[in-house]
C-alpha cells in the first residue's frame, strides 16, 4: 500500500555538490518519521524539498497520491517548525499563531477559537499578547509548534526543533512533543542528528549519510539490527570485529575464534558488531560459555549510569559497559563473555 | 546594578583615573568636547536675548522661511525615503537584475559636494538646460521648490537606502520561508513580513533624511532662488547684513527640529528595531522576489540611476562647453580659469586632511574612554554624538561666535575650519570606533592586563592595532565630507584660506558656470584620488589585523 507521503528517487544538487542522492521513502499516515544523520548528510535539504523550498532536480513527491513536486510552498499543507523557529518578531504570540489562518482567510472569530485551542494544547495560555523576544527559548519553541499545528497540516515538518534548548528542557519538550503527536495522530517528519532523540521519538527512522538513505526501520531495528557499519556506529556505540567465516556459525578474527548465531559460507569475509552493554565482564573464567575471552582492563571511565571500560583480548580492543557498582581496576585480568546471538553480522562479502 | 554595584563602579571609576595616562586622556577628551562641541552650541543659543527670541513670530520673512523649510522637508524626505526603500529592497534581494550596479550608483551622491546635484540639474533641466531647452524645447524654471525637491531627493536617498538596507539585510530569510510555508502568497509575504519588518528602518531613515534636508545648505543656496529657507537665511543675514544676532536666531530656530528628530531617532526608533529571534540554524537563501515588486523596484532604481549619473555628466559637460546655452563648442578655457584657483584645491585638501585626522583620533580616544567606567561617561557619550543633530550652518555660526575674540581668537586662521569640521564629523569617527571596540573580545584586554599592561599601554598595545579599521573609516568619511563641505566653510573661510567649494559657490553665484563646472570636476578627481590612496594605505594598515 502506498504511503501517505511518498518520495520517489529524489535528487537535489547545489552546483556540483549532491545534497540528496536518489532518496525513495514511504511514510504512513500518523507516523512519526525521523530523518537521522550527521550534519551535511542531506536530511534538512530533503525536508525542504518536501516543504517546497527547494525544487528537486529529479524525482517526485506525492502527498495522498497527489503529485506535489512542483507546487509552491503555500499550497502544500506541509507546515514546518524551523530550527531557529523563524517567529515573526513584529507579531504577538497570538498573531504569530493566527498567521496561517489569516492567510487562509479563516473568519476572525473561528480563527481566535482555533488559536486558543492550540495554545492550550501547547500550554501557552496567558502568553497571547507577548512578543517573541519576551519569551524563553522553550516558549518560543512552543509558539513555533503551535503556529504550524494550527493550520492542521497534512504533514508536520520539524527541522531539529530541540537543538536550541538546553539539555534538561530538551528532554521535557521531547516527551511533550511525542505525546502531542500521538494524541493528534499527526503525520510528522522530524530531522535530527541526535540518535537518542530519534530512538525516543520515532515510529520509524531513516538513517542518512552523504545524501543517501542507508536503512529505514523501527528504532529497535536500526539499533539492534544495523545493516551496515555506518548505521551501527551512528546509532549508538558499537564494537566491530573483522573476520572470516571458517565454518557454520564460526568466525575467525585474528587469533580468536568466535561463535555466531548467524550462518555464513566458509571463506567469506565478515564484519560483526556488538554493543558495549551486551558484553558481560567476569573476574573468573565463565563455565560453559561459548565466547569467553581472557583480557586485561586498559582504562575505565565513570559515566554515572555505567562504567565504560576498554578491555584488550589477544590484540583486540573491546569497549564494555558494566554496572557502576562493579569495581574494576586498570590492568586487572578479566574474562569477557560475548553472547553468540549478540554478535550481529553487519556486512558480508 | 544594585547599590553595592554602584559603589563598586564609583571605586572602579576612581581607580581608572589613578592611571596618569588615562587621566590625561580623560581631561583632554572632556576639555575638547566642552570647548568645541558644548561651548559653541551654548554660545549660539545664548547670543540672542529673550526679547530677540520673542520677536521671531513677528518676522514675516522668518515665518515664511520656516514654513518653506517645513514644506521642502516633508516633500523631499517622503520621496527620498521611497526611492531609498526601492534601492534598499533591490540591493538586498538576490534576484533583482543590476543590483550591484544600483548599489554603486546609489553611493555616488555621497561623494559629491552638496550643491553639485542642484548645480548639475540647473545645467541640464534649467531655463538654458541641455535636456529641457535644447533637446525638448521646453522653457522650464527650475529655481524654487520643485528644483530643490528634485535635487534633495537625489542627494539624500542614499542615506535612506543605507539605513533601510541595514534593516532588510538583518531580516532572516527563514521568516519569509515560514510565511510561505504557512500559506501566504508572495504579495502577502512582502506585505505582512518583509515590508512590515522594514517599518522601523523606514521610520529611522525618514528621521535621518529629514535632518539632512532641513540642514541642507548647498542645494538650497544654489537652486532655491528667491525662496527663503532657514538654512540659507542664516548666511544671508551674516554675509549680507553682518547681522550676527539674526544669524544666531535663525540657526537656533533650525536646531530645535533637527535635535528633536535626532533624539527621536536615537532614543525611540533606534530601540524599536526588531531583534531577530534566531538560534543557530542552516541559513536558507532568500526565496524568489514577487515579480511585480521586483520590477517596480527595478524601474525606480533604473530611473534614479539615470538621474544620478546625469549629475556627474552634467558637470563634466559644463566644464568643456564654451558658453552654456548658446555656444555648444568644446573648449578648455574653463580649465585655465579653474587652474587660477587651484590653490583653493590644495587648501581644501589640507583642511580635509586635518579634519579627518582630528575626527579619527578624537573619535577613537573618546570611544576608548566611554568604553570604561570613567566619570561622566554618559555625558561624554552624548556630547560625542550631539554634533550629528547640529546643522552645518549652526556649527558655522557657533564657531564664529565662540572664537572671534581672545583668548581663543581663531577666526581668520585655517584652524577654525579644521576644528569645526573635525568636531562636526566627530559622531562618524566615534561611532565607528565604538562599533570596533564592541567587537574586540573583552578577554583580549584581560589577557593583556593579566600580562601586565595597564591604562594607556592597553590602548597602545592592544587597542590601537585593532582600531586601525576604525581610524581609516573615521578619517575617510570625515575627509570626504570636509572636502565637499560648504555649509560650515561659507562662515569660516578667510581671504587667505579659500577652499574649493567656496570658490565654486562664488563662481556659480557670479554666473561663471563653465569655470565652476571645471573646478568641481577637479575637486571630484582629487577626492576620488584621495579615496583611492586611502584605500591602498588602509589595505596596508589593515593587513596585520586579524579578522574578527
Amino acid at each position: 500500500m502506498a504511503g501517505h507521503l511518498r518520495l520517489v528517487d529524489v535528487v537535489k544538487r547545489f552546483g556540483a555538490a549532491v545534497a540528496v542522492d536518489g532518496v525513495t521513502l514511504d511514510i504512513e499516515e500518523g507516523c512519526f518519521f525521523t530523518l537521522l544523520g550527521p550534519s551535511g548528510c542531506g536530511k534538512t535539504t530533503l525536508l525542504r524539498v518536501v516543504a517546497g523550498f527547494h525544487l528537486p532536480d529529479r524525482g517526485e513527491v506525492y502527498l495522498r497520491d497527489r503529485r506535489i513536486t512542483h507546487l509552491p510552498p503555500h499550497a502544500r499543507g506541509t507546515a514546518m517548525v524551523f530550527q531557529e523557529y523563524a517567529l515573526f518578531p513584529h507579531m504577538t504570540v497570538e498573531e504569530n499563531v493566527a498567521y496561517g489562518l489569516r492567510m487562509r482567510r479563516v473568519p476572525a472569530a473561528a480563527a481566535r477559537e482555533r488559536v486558543r485551542q492550540v495554545l492550550e494544547l501547547v500550554g501557552l495560555v496567558g502568553q497571547e499578547h507577548k512578543y517573541p523576544h519576551q519569551l524563553s527559548g522553550g516558549q518560543q519553541q512552543r509558539v513555533a509548534l503551535a503556529r504550524a499545528l494550527v493550520v492542521e497540516p497534512e504533514v508536520l515538518l520539524l527541522d531539529e526543533p530541540l537543538s536550541n534548548l538546553d539539555a534538561k528542557l530538551r528532554l521535557r519538550v521531547r516527551e511533550e512533543l511525542r505525546d502531542l503527536q500521538r494524541r493528534l495522530g499527526q503525520t510528522t517528519v522530524y530531522v535530527t542528528h541526535d540518535q537518542e532523540e530519534a530512538l525516543a521519538l520515532s515510529d520509524r527512522i531513516a538513517v542518512m549519510n552523504a545524501g543517501r538513505v542507508l536503512q529505514v526501520g523501527t528504532p529497535e531495528e536500526v539499533y539492534l539490527r544495523p545493516r551496515n557499519r555506518f548505521v551501527a556506529e551512528f546509532v549508538g556505540l558499537a564494537n566491530f570485529v573483522e573476520g572470516q567465516w571458517v565454518g557454520p556459525g564460526r568466525v575467525q578474527a585474528g587469533r580468536l575464534e568466535l561463535q555466531v548465531d548467524d550462518g555464513g559460507s566458509s571463506g567469506r569475509k565478515v564484519l560483526l558488531a556488538v554493543r558495549p552493554e551486551e558484553i558481560r565482564v567476569r573476574s573468573g573464567p565463565p563455565a560453559g560459555s561459548p565466547n569467553a575471552l581472557r583480557g586485561r582492563v586498559r582504562s575505565i571511565t565513570f559515566l554515572g549510569s555505567v562504567r565504560r571500560c576498554t578491555v584488550e583480548t589477544d590484540g583486540l580492543q573491546w569497549v564494555v559497559d558494566v554496572q557502576p557498582d562493579v569495581r574494576l581496576q586498570t590492568a586487572q585480568e578479566v574474562y569477557l563473555e560475548v553472547p553468540p546471538h549478540r554478535l550481529r553480522v553487519v556486512e558480508e562479502g | 546594578m544594585g547599590r553595592l554595584g554602584v559603589v563598586a563602579a564609583g571605586v572602579e571609576a576612581r581607580r581608572q583615573l589613578a592611571d596618569p595616562g588615562l587621566a590625561l586622556a580623560f581631561v583632554g577628551g572632556a576639555a575638547a568636547l566642552g570647548l568645541f562641541v558644548l561651548y559653541p552650541t551654548v554660545r549660539v543659543l545664548l547670543y540672542p536675548t529673550v526679547h530677540d527670541y520673542l520677536t521671531i513670530p513677528q518676522s514675516v520673512r522668518w515665518i515664511q522661511a520656516a514654513r518653506n523649510s517645513l514644506v521642502s522637508t516633508v516633500l523631499s524626505t517622503s520621496t527620498a525615503v521611497l526611492v531609498g526603500l526601492a534601492f534598499a529592497f533591490a540591493i538586498t534581494r538576490p534576484d533583482v537584475p543590476g543590483r550591484r550596479f544600483f548599489r554603486t550608483v546609489a553611493l555616488l551622491p555621497l561623494f559629491a559636494p552638496p550643491f553639485m546635484v542642484a548645480f548639475s540639474y540647473i545645467l541640464l533641466f534649467g531655463r538654458q538646460g541641455l535636456v529641457t531647452r535644447h533637446l525638448l524645447g521646453l522653457d522650464v524654471n527650475i529655481f524654487g521648490l520643485y528644483g530643490l525637491w528634485l535635487a534633495q531627493t537625489v542627494a539624500f536617498f542614499p542615506l535612506a537606502m543605507l539605513v533601510i538596507a541595514g534593516v532588510l539585510e538583518s531580516v532572516s530569510p527563514s521568516l519569509e520561508h515560514a510565511a510561505r510555508n504557512l500559506g501566504a502568497d508572495e504579495w502577502q509575504v512582502a506585505r505582512t513580513v518583509t515590508l512590515a519588518l522594514a517599518r522601523p528602518g523606514i521610520a529611522g531613515a525618514a528621521l535621518v533624511v529629514a535632518i539632512s534636508v532641513l540642514a541642507d545648505f548647498g542645494n538650497a543656496v544654489v537652486i532655491a532662488g528667491g525662496w527663503p529657507l532657514l538654512a540659507t537665511e542664516a548666511w544671508f543675514r551674516l554675509e549680507g547684513m553682518a547681522d550676527l544676532r539674526g544669524a544666531s536666531l535663525v540657526v537656533a530656530m533650525l536646531v530645535v527640529p533637527t535635535t528633536g528628530l535626532f533624539l527621536l531617532e536615537r532614543y525611540w526608533v533606534g530601540r524599536r528595531r526588531y531583534t531577530t529571534i534566531t538560534g543557530r540554524g542552516g541559513r536558507l537563501e532568500r526565496p524568489p522576489t514577487y515579480p511585480p515588486l521586483k520590477w517596480a523596484a527595478f524601474s525606480v532604481c533604473a530611473l534614479t540611476s539615470v538621474l544620478v549619473v546625469l549629475i556627474y555628466l552634467g558637470v563634466v559637460a559644463g566644464a568643456f562647453t564654451a558658453v552654456w546655452g548658446r555656444d555648444w563648442s568644446i573648449t578648455l578655457d574653463h580649465w585655465r580659469l579653474a587652474s587660477d584657483r587651484v590653490t583653493s584645491l590644495w587648501a581644501s585638501l589640507r583642511v580635509a586632511a586635518g579634519a579627518g585626522l582630528g575626527t579619527a583620533v578624537a573619535g577613537i580616544l573618546l570611544a576608548f574612554l566611554t568604553s570604561r567606567p570613567v566619570p561622566l561617561r554618559r555625558a561624554l557619550d552624548f556630547l560625542a554624538v550631539l554634533p550629528g543633530a547640529l546643522p552645518g550652518v549652526f556649527v558655522g555660526v557657533g564657531f564664529v561666535l565662540a572664537f572671534n575674540r581672545p583668548p581663543l581668537e581663531l577666526v581668520g586662521t585655517p584652524w577654525i575650519l579644521v576644528l569645526a569640521l573635525a568636531f562636526w564629523h566627530l559622531p562618524l569617527g566615534y561611532q565607528a570606533a565604538v562599533a570596533q571596540l564592541q567587537q574586540i573580545d573583552r578577554s583580549i584586554e584581560e589577557a593583556a592586563s593579566n600580562l601586565g599592561a595597564r591604562g594607556l599601554h592597553l590602548l597602545r598595545d592592544v587597542y590601537l592595532p585593532l582600531l586601525a579599521r576604525a581610524f581609516v573609516e573615521g578619517f575617510t568619511v570625515s575627509f570626504v565630507r570636509a572636502v565637499t563641505n560648504v555649509s560650515i566653510a561659507v562662515f569660516l573661510v578667510s581671504p587667505g584660506n579659500v577652499v574649493a567649494t567656496f570658490a565654486i559657490l562664488n563662481m556659480i553665484g557670479n554666473g561663471i558656470w563653465g569655470g565652476a563646472a571645471a573646478l568641481t570636476t577637479m575637486l571630484l578627481l582629487v577626492t576620488f584620488a584621495a579615496l583611492a590612496a586611502a584605500r591602498v594605505a588602509a589595505g596596508r594598515a589593515l593587513r596585520p589585523v586579524p579578522a574578527g
